[in-house]
């Protein structure tokens, strides 16, 4: 037996695999994984670990275990998708923690959630003063979220009746010297326009560019170019 | 169009995976006679209880060679301590054949089919 031809060929079939049933599950970040989240992940990795390594038993068994496991969570992700009930039961539901200021401790202790996670938590989200928060909720991720009462919120436009800037996503006109052709015509724009807007800022040819992208609320072209000038 | 390409290529690839962890049993069936790996167990089986050691130890070395065109097409579906304990039966086949010990020898010859029906299982 040839072990790094087989070891070479089993990692490609773990790797390939994992990538794709990753894909299937979902593109949750590691912030919103939920405990039991993060112990599958472990799991999962683990066997597609031996299915690359672990010559002493056939590939076969731990592409099967790779499969249930995977397949098991996106039924779970089905059924607490489809259902509020079956949702409630498998992520379980988010917690108040803190009403009106004031600490909800049968809730802590139910969750077995220390005042010095509170407290470390809260500070992250830059509140020193538990009289400064309305609610404070533990999401089923671990994260806390808060309220802040009226008196203590961040002041916006609105307040000051001040009309708000209209927002929109950029969009890459350039990247790597190369014209995005299909995002240009999205936004109907040419290259005359382009070479125009990138003469006004010294630029006499794409290929100086690194990244260039276009906000159409606020009609302005953001320029990075290769040669930076700091 | 562009999506259901992309799910056939995805069902493809785990397709050949499929294939290639449970080509075992197909990659073991012999193509030729020099790779008939069950003829030869059968062959020496049947020289040693006629205690024709000559020829035992010609089929044998035919059985060895057997093994080895056949180890490279099935070691990706297998397990390694399978082939290892074939590797093993031989080793030790040899010696009794040559020690002309008959009994230690079919037991050898035994355990290697067992091996053999083992694989990919």
């Amino acid at each position: 037996m040839n072990e790094a031809l087989v070891t070479l060929v089993r990692s490609l079939i773990a790797f390939f695999t994992l990538l794709i049933f990753a894909r299937l599950l979902g593109k949750q970040q590691i912030s919103q994984l939920t405990f039991f989240d993060y112990v599958l992940g472990i799991t999962i990795g683990s066997i597609a670990a031996s299915l690359s390594v672990d010559l002493s038993s056939r590939a076969w068994p731990h592409w099967i275990a790779l499969l249930t496991w995977s397949g098991t969570v996106l039924v779970l992700q089905v059924m607490s998708h489809r259902s509020v009930t079956a949702n409630k039961y498998l992520v379980g539901e988010p917690a108040l923690i803190i009403i009106n200021g004031q600490v909800m401790e049968e809730a802590m202790k139910r969750l077995r959630y220390t005042t010095a996670d509170l407290l470390e938590q809260l500070r992250s989200k830059n509140v020193f003063d538990l009289s400064q928060v309305a609610f404070a909720v533990l999401e089923t991720n671990g994260e806390l979220s808060v309220m802040f009462k009226p008196e203590y919120q961040p002041l916006t436009p609105k307040d000051l009746n001040m009309p708000g800037q209209a927002s929109a996503l950029n969009t890459q006109l350039i990247f790597n010297g190369h014209i995005m052709e299909e995002n240009l015509r999205q936004l109907n724009l040419d290259h005359t326009w382009l070479s125009r807007q990138l003469g006004l800022q010294g630029i006499d040819d794409v290929s100086q560019v690194y990244l260039a992208s276009y906000n159409p609320a606020t009609s302005s072209l953001y320029v990075d170019r290769f040669q930076d000038q700091i | 169009m562009q999506r259901v390409l992309y799910y056939i290529v995805v069902v493809a690839i785990l397709a050949v995976f499929v294939v290639i962890m449970n080509a075992g049993d197909y990659m073991k069936k012999p193509r030729t006679q020099a790779d008939n790996f069950p003829l030869h167990l059968q062959l020496v089986t049947r020289d040693i209880e006629k205690g024709d050691w000559e020829l035992a130890k010609e089929n044998r070395q035919r059985l060895e060679g057997a093994w080895k065109k056949i180890m490279p097409r099935i070691q990706f579906s297998v397990e390694k301590d399978e082939m290892t304990a074939i590797d093993f039966n031989l080793a030790r086949l040899d010696a009794y054949i040559q020690a002309r010990d008959r009994s230690n020898a079919l037991a050898e010859l035994k355990e290697a089919a067992e091996h053999w029906r083992d694989l990919n299982r």
